[in-house]
């Protein structure tokens, strides 16, 4: 049985990401996750630096750290729902093993599966704060809604940022972009 | 344990030999000694992953940025990583390369690989182009001649590493029925 979480106040997920991706003073590369996190990154924002992640759930972050060890002079931010990431957990130890320096994710958590009828997330009670402190120490796990760029310029990486985000009623827009598109704006984008 | 591997010595200077921007993997007795000089040379990052799956995502994200990339996992392993492969390697036609080591062979028989054995033939097979050696005599020129491959058919590729009883011969190079 979930708690009663009051979602009232809560960003939607298309701001939070707009929002993480604001902190940089030049835009990362922003790698989402299959579904939920890409249809709002793409409705965030088109950008050739976005790397829409095709399947399965959860391997944003893995996608991200191989991004990351490629482009080392690159700011790389993974961007995963709860769900997703719950899927993926390993990859948090990796992550942590290999201390890329120019990784962060973000965690955009609605407690509930958005692109499958809502249903609710297994991690719904899960204080994921304490989850990316275990992982990557106190000072590099802060709430989205208590960053500013300032702070967040400070911040070492390898991060994660939790945002609580409300359930969406309806689902983001399609893509509209076939995987050989993506991949080639991707590589122009990586390459220049 | 770590296991002796005649061909470990020879699959990472193959592996050097290709110039990858980076390696990834998930230990097997018969990669132990290729993963460990992997780890130790400054020409690329050895990214040691917590499970296989993620290591199929590492390797896309280099291949995404147009960078070589290659993975190093067991046939148990892969069959963990299918998912990942299908969605994302084989959908964005990513040219990077697998070492998979086939346990379960001839001369590899221990009781708990025989059904990773059968599994990988059921289920990686039919779905991925497979290409066969033995770990103990491979071509010095495998991962350059892997990757030229990959990038030529614009998707990843698997090379499937078993061990073989002297005097054994099976499709060596060749990808099985």
């Amino acid at each position: 049985m979930s708690s009663p979480v009051n979602t009232s106040n809560l960003p939607s997920q298309k701001d939070a990401i707009a929002a993480a991706i604001a902190l940089y003073p030049k835009r990362p590369f922003a790698v989402s996750d299959v579904a939920s996190q890409s249809g709002w990154l793409k409705a965030a924002g088109h950008d050739a630096r976005n790397l829409y992640v095709s399947g399965p759930m959860g391997l944003a972050t893995s996608v991200a750290l191989g991004l990351a060890a490629s482009r080392p002079n690159e700011q790389v931010l993974a961007i995963a729902g709860d769900g997703a990431l719950a899927m993926n957990l390993t990859s948090l130890a990796t992550i942590a093993g290999m201390k890329p320096d120019n990784l962060a994710i973000l965690l955009v958590d609605n407690r509930v599966y958005e692109f499958t009828a809502s249903v609710q997330s297994p991690t719904r009670d899960l204080d994921w704060i304490a989850v990316g402190r275990a992982f990557f120490g106190e000072g590099q796990c802060v709430r989205l809604s208590e960053l500013t760029a300032e702070r967040w310029a400070g911040v070492k990486r390898p991060a994660l940022i939790v945002a609580d985000v409300a359930p969406s009623a309806a689902k983001p827009p399609p893509l509209g972009l076939t995987p050989a598109m993506i991949r080639a704006e991707f590589l122009g984008a990586s390459r220049g | 344990m770590a296991e002796t591997s005649s061909g470990g010595d020879r699959l990472f200077r193959s592996i050097a030999a290709a110039k990858p921007k980076l390696v990834t993997g998930v230990p097997d007795g018969m990669l132990a000694e290729t993963i460990k000089l992997c780890e130790e040379t400054p020409d690329f990052p050895y990214i040691a992953c917590a499970r296989e799956e993620e290591c199929i995502g590492v390797a896309c994200g280099a291949a995404m940025a147009g960078e070589r990339a290659i993975v190093m996992v067991q046939n148990a392993g892969m069959l963990n990583s299918l998912g990942a492969y299908a969605t994302m390697g084989l959908r964005y036609g990513l040219p990077f390369v697998v070492i998979v080591t086939n346990r379960g062979a001839l001369a590899d028989p221990n009781g708990y690989d025989i059904e990773k054995r059968e599994a990988f033939d059921a289920g990686v097979r039919p779905m991925a182009r497979v290409f066969d050696f033995d770990a103990g005599n491979l071509p010095d020129d495998l991962i350059p001649a892997a990757f030229k491959w990959a990038e030529a058919a614009r998707k990843p590729v698997i090379l499937a590493l078993e061990k073989r009883l002297q005097g054994e011969t099976r499709m060596g190079g060749e990808a099985a029925p």
